[in-house]
């Protein structure tokens, strides 16, 4: 009764109101435009995602992969594969270092090219501004594998850019062995992928700026607003609903520390203890021993954590006013 | 007979499914089984023994009354099958992209087809095991779990019934050595490649001649001599010239190398992570607890403190070595394949002056050891990697008659020499091609750079020999660097290690992920020790290493690993 | 806007601005200027060490060698034909969908939201996807770089973003002009979104041109593999000199013993990024601030 009275008012006196089981069909008649344009998407992602997605069962089970075809074959063992990562000798270490790397990655290299984006936008001379966006965006293209190269001979203990510069400056008397120092090793790591990835990155941004409209400057301007002002109180505000959501994409990816960067960067044995990440482990102990089901469980363990992160950040988004549903 | 019973069995399975399906793949079954009937009928025998196949072979072992029928002439037909290199960092390119193979191509009527990896092999071979598109044949790791995985799934043909027929590989690896390939069901399922019976060690000690000129030619023995020189070298030329060079050390190498200079018989596989262990008697004991490790780690030690040695051992690239050597900054260089690098520096810098360059040393010992007993690295008596054939192949029996051809003294020949008839025409006395006038030294070294890569089931035993045969009749100043030292310092060097070889457990079993634990403790404690602050640190790091070891199974690992040793022993007759 | 008319502070932050992004810029350019200049050096040289901005023995023989491979010139119009395809294809299938979700009274659009942002951390992992890629017939087929990345749910995500910071009242007008959803899509939602599509669409194009896993895996003919596939071969055969080129490039490499690999790489690099480099200073314009408010005083 009371339920059927607050419907009303919600919805009010709207000529969608009639009765429910027949509105829902002529409703969803109604806007077969639109569903239309969501179907093909739904389509496509149901048989590329979902179709293969009894994949994860294999978490479960000893998968043995001549048995591809009759998966039900295997034996079901449980959480024996996701025992066998809790209980990996250095567990905890490999997660504290992919949640502290994660973290760093997030704060310093999240912001970095809104930065960026905010700064080009200050830039009214427009030949140096296009200059500046292409050069920046040059390092994603170079593999890390180049990348690595590069970073290795220029921190090199023998005849390294950097130690030649720091001695002489006379900043120290002996080279430093920088990629044998553990305390190093997450500046090196942080600050190559900031480098590398902070001219791509701030594109996005871009395009976000360049949707602000221009009155509010004007208005701005003639109002006496310095420009630190303008940027706080306009730019930024008009971008946050990209800022937002891509905040939140991140936080699903905590657990994404890298994998390729570290496994290049890191190639002392000694920085292991700060380096292992979860899919540099998964690497080592599980894909080149083909452990299949070992390596589909910690994705899985992954993903529910990072699921339960985003769904999280997704309803402090959704106070913020944006939200990914 | 054979045939009915294989059709109705593939319709049994099908029936579960559309009836499309049933019919498309009926047809395809249907081809498959007319095609099979065309051909000989060996092919057949893989899928289910039955009395028809057996007919083959069994019986006439004797070899003599043979029906000359029976046994297939690579060449005599058309034989076309495809090929699989199973590594990330080397792929089959193709028949006309070798020498050798393009000779084949024409003359031999052979068609090898790719399947390449493009660098992502791991996941290129789950991707053909899950769909069931095995290559017919795949060329990789020896010690491959992959490979073995495809043995424990029936998935390899066994080469039993075909080692008299064709007896190349019987003739040149002998009884033994096939004996220890041998899979756990006693078969023989992987075709050897560089199989040999003398010594193949590349690892070694090589001295920059002009460095060595200028300090005054000193005596270069004993690990004292060398920590003298290396003071000395670090004295005359400061940062320009780094007094010892380890190649890349968490592979080892200069490293390791050392380790065996402190101990008579000392091997260098003791730190690799096929084996990870010291033998001692009758057992193989923790390298953790090694007096020889914790030693030689010392001196290595003090040699990084000092900065004597690569302070970038664990980081540096090849290229970085490689540059450090072509530009002569390097006075003593210490690797697992020292002929390799020091080739290449050494003809740069022999370029400018020939009296420059590098020469490689007789390995230093530690003072009062016989320097005859110091062994820098082992020959594995059964080489290196090894071809098997998969049941996808057709005419498995064909391709093997074709690796037994490859691998025999005419098909090495071409793979070194090049076709009969240029470099090379007849054989003398000894089975060793009689080499013409026109032979040309660097045409013969470029066709065996071309084909290195498709040199797949190489007879180290015969072409070694050969090789030398070769060099003997080239001039002084013709010689190959490699050649020379290879027969003069690291091959007499050397100490047979077949024994020690594959010690390695099932990936997936506990013992496998106990490998796996200790592997990644060693190489970190490798790295740490060689880095350590001082020498007390040393023995810390090492007494908690085993302790760690000992809590992931070390002990449990190391008493399989004796057990697999021994076993490996009697078959070798060193009992 | 003219720097007399500024406030000190903001003087100050301007030179600030300037001098931080030449700094930037340098460090970007340097590595990739070094690598060009390496390649365009004698290898045997370069591995002297000391090639730092200029060649020391200038040579184009590099890319004669990397550009001789045949394998390398049809992998290039394979690249450039995934690319093209799967970029245009994927681009406007992904928009569809977004602006189909950014209507509130889209009947299940907060299930489908769920059903989509799922499958960006739940995956059935490589063996599942390889027989289902079988199994569809796109094995060996060009059409496996095209098909099953037409959707990219991330892209959708900021498409949708995106287009719900578009103005209302230009929908709502065209609407009133007669214009169905369809039509709305097509005459006012994408070109109103230049910057945002060439953004998506450059990262796309940037995925498609880089990708060298799917081929490696799903493709076997040797026609069909893009240009970074056969880079990779070459990259990964850093280890064992060389043998990552055809014996034809290898045989001349061996004679004159003047390339290095790195200086190989270098080369191929170059020929294999710059293309898609070059692609952005075209999509600048597309960024110039005011494209909206033009549309929106009309």
């Amino acid at each position: 009764m009371s339920e059927a009275a607050t419907r009303k008012t919600i919805a009010g006196p709207s000529p969608q109101s009639r009765p429910r089981k027949k509105s829902a069909l002529h409703r969803l008649w109604k806007q077969m435009d639109v569903q239309l344009m969501v179907w093909p998407g739904i389509l496509l992602i149901f048989v590329f995602s979902y179709i293969p997605m009894y994949g994860v069962l294999t978490a479960f089970m000893d998968y043995n992969i001549f048995t591809a075809h009759r998966i039900f074959e295997n034996p079901w063992v449980g959480f024996k594969h996701f025992e066998a990562f809790f209980d990996a000798p250095n567990f905890w270490q490999i997660m504290r270092n992919t949640v502290v790397i994660s973290l760093l990655k997030f704060v310093i290299g999240f912001p970095a090219p809104i930065i960026l984006a905010l700064m080009l936008n200050e830039v009214r001379h427009m030949v140096f501004k296009r200059v500046v966006q292409t050069i920046t965006y040059l390092p994603h293209f170079m593999s890390w594998v180049i990348v690595g190269g590069l970073v290795m001979s220029l921190l090199s203990a023998d005849n390294g850019s950097v130690n030649i510069l720091l001695k002489g400056v006379g900043a120290i008397d002996e080279p430093i062995n920088f990629l044998s120092i553990k305390d190093y090793f997450w500046t090196i790591l942080i600050s190559t992928n900031v480098w590398k990835e902070i001219g791509f990155s701030s594109i996005v941004y871009l395009a976000a700026i360049a949707g602000v409209d221009q009155h509010m400057y004007e208005a701005a301007d003639i109002d006496g607003a310095s420009k630190f002002k303008q940027i706080y109180l306009i730019t930024l505000p008009s971008i946050m609903p990209v800022i937002i959501i891509f905040m939140v994409l991140a936080m699903g990816n905590l657990l994404n520390a890298g994998f390729e960067d570290i496994l290049i960067i890191a190639e002392n044995p000694l920085l292991r203890p700060v380096a292992d990440v979860i899919d540099v482990y998964v690497y080592r102990i599980g894909l080149q021993n083909q452990k299949y089901s070992f390596a589909v469980a910690v994705g899985l363990f992954k993903a529910v954590i990072s699921v339960g992160l985003l769904t999280m950040a997704n309803y402090l988004a959704r106070r913020a006013g944006s939200s990914l549903w | 007979m054979n045939i009915n019973i294989q059709f109705l069995k593939g319709v049994n399975a099908m029936r579960k499914r559309k009836p499309l399906l049933l019919i498309v793949s009926a047809v395809l079954l249907l081809t498959t089984v007319l095609a099979a009937c065309s051909n000989s009928n060996t092919n057949n025998s893989q899928e289910s023994p039955s009395p028809s196949s057996a007919s083959a072979t069994p019986g006439n072992t004797g070899g003599d009354t043979k029906p000359v029928s029976d046994t297939w002439v690579f060449g005599s037909e058309p034989l076309e099958f495809s090929l699989y290199f199973h590594y990330g960092w080397v792929d089959y390119k193709g028949m006309d992209d070798y020498p050798a193979t393009k000779w084949l191509k024409e003359n031999k009527q052979l068609n090898i087809t790719p399947i390449q990896a493009n660098g992502s092999h791991s996941e290129k071979m789950t991707t053909m095991i899950s769909g069931n598109m095995l290559p017919d044949v795949i060329w990789g790791n020896r010690f491959d779990a992959d490979i073995d995985r495809l043995y424990e799934a029936g998935q390899l043909v066994a080469f039993d019934e075909y080692l008299e027929k064709y007896p190349n590989l019987l003739k040149w690896a002998g009884k033994e050595k096939l004996d220890l390939l041998r899979s756990p069901d006693g078969k023989l399922y992987k075709f050897p490649n560089w199989y040999t019976n003398s010594s193949t060690n590349t690892a070694g000690y090589a001295i920059n001649k002009k460095i060595y000129r200028e300090l005054g030619s000193p005596k270069l023995e004993t690990l004292d001599d060398l920590y003298a020189y290396l003071v000395k070298v670090k004295e005359k030329y400061g940062d320009q010239v780094i007094p010892f060079e380890t190649d890349r050390a968490e592979d080892g190498q200069g490293v390791a190398i050392l380790y065996t200079a402190f101990k008579e018989g000392a091997l260098y596989d003791s730190l690799g992570k096929q084996l990870l262990a010291v033998p001692n008697g009758d057992k193989l004991t923790s390298v953790f607890t090694d007096p020889t490790f914790r030693e030689s780690q010392k001196f290595v030690n003090k040699l990084y403190r000092e900065k004597l040695m690569t302070q970038d051992a664990f980081t540096q690239t090849d290229d970085m070595v490689l540059e450090k050597l072509m530009t002569g900054r390097v006075a003593v260089y210490a690797s697992a394949n020292v002929t390799d690098k020091a080739n290449k520096a050494h003809l740069e810098l022999s370029k400018t002056n020939p009296e420059d360059g590098y020469f490689v040393t007789w390995p230093f010992h530690k003072a009062g050891l016989d320097k005859n007993k110091i062994h820098p690295g082992g020959n594995d008596r059964l080489g290196w990697n090894v071809a098997v054939i998969t049941k996808a192949a057709k005419d498995p029996e064909k391709i093997f008659a074709f690796l037994d051809w490859y691998t025999s003294p005419e098909g090495m020949n071409l793979q070194f020499f090049g076709p009969e008839g240029k470099n090379w025409k007849g054989f003398d006395e000894n089975g060793y091609p009689i080499f013409t006038e026109q032979a040309d030294p660097a045409e013969i070294a470029q066709i065996q750079t071309d084909n290195l890569d498709i040199m797949l089931v190489g007879n180290a035993a015969y072409i070694d020999p050969a090789k030398i045969s070769f060099e003997k009749t080239l001039p002084e100043e013709k010689k190959n660097w490699q050649a020379k030292y290879q027969s003069e310092v690291t091959w007499p060097s050397g100490v047979d290690i077949t024994e020690y070889k594959n010690l390695t457990p099932p990936a997936d079993s506990e013992l496998g992920t106990t490998q796996q634990h200790v592997e990644n403790l060693f190489l970190q404690v490798f790295a740490e020790t060689t880095q350590a602050k001082s020498e007390a640190d040393i023995d810390k790091i090492l007494d908690q290493a085993e302790k760690d070891a000992q809590s992931y199974g070390y002990n449990k690992l190391l008493e399989w690993r004796t057990e697999q040793w021994q076993e490996k022993r009697k078959i070798l007759g060193l009992e | 806007m003219r720097w007399k008319r500024l406030a000190f502070g903001d003087r100050v932050m301007v030179v600030m601005i300037y001098s931080f992004l030449i700094l930037l810029s340098f460090t970007a350019l340097y590595p990739f200027w070094n690598a060009l200049v390496v390649s365009l050096n004698v290898g045997i040289d370069t591995a002297k060490g000391g090639i730092t901005v200029w060649p020391r023995a200038f040579t184009l023989d590099n890319y004669k060698i990397v550009t001789n491979d045949d394998n390398l010139l049809n992998a290039f119009l394979i690249s450039i034909y995934r690319t093209v395809a799967g970029t245009v294809l994927a681009i406007f299938m992904t928009a569809l969908l977004a602006y189909g979700m950014t209507k509130t009274y889209l009947m299940g659009r907060q299930g489908y939201m769920v059903f989509f942002v799922f499958t960006m951390y739940f995956g059935g992992g490589l063996i599942p996807t390889f027989l289902l890629i079988r199994s569809l017939g796109l094995f060996d087929s060009f059409l496996v770089y095209i098909i099953p990345s037409l959707i990219s749910v991330w892209n959708m995500i900021i498409f949708r973003t995106f287009f719900k910071g578009l103005p209302a009242g230009l929908e709502e007008s065209a609407q009133i002009d007669g214009c169905s959803n369809w039509g709305v899509f097509f005459r006012i939602i994408l070109p109103l979104s230049g910057p945002i599509l060439a953004t998506l669409g450059l990262f796309t194009a940037v995925a498609h041109w880089n990708d060298w896993f799917v081929p490696s895996i799903y493709i076997l003919n040797e026609d069909l593999l893009p240009v970074q596939t056969v880079l990779r071969r070459l990259l990964n055969a850093n280890i064992r000199d060389l043998s990552g080129l055809d014996s034809g490039s290898l045989s001349r490499i061996q004679n004159s013993q003047q390339f290095t690999t790195r200086s190989l790489v270098s080369a191929t690099m170059m020929v294999v990024s710059l293309p898609i480099i070059l692609v952005y200073p075209f999509l600048q314009k597309y960024f110039v601030k005011g494209v909206m408010i033009g549309s929106l005083k009309e």
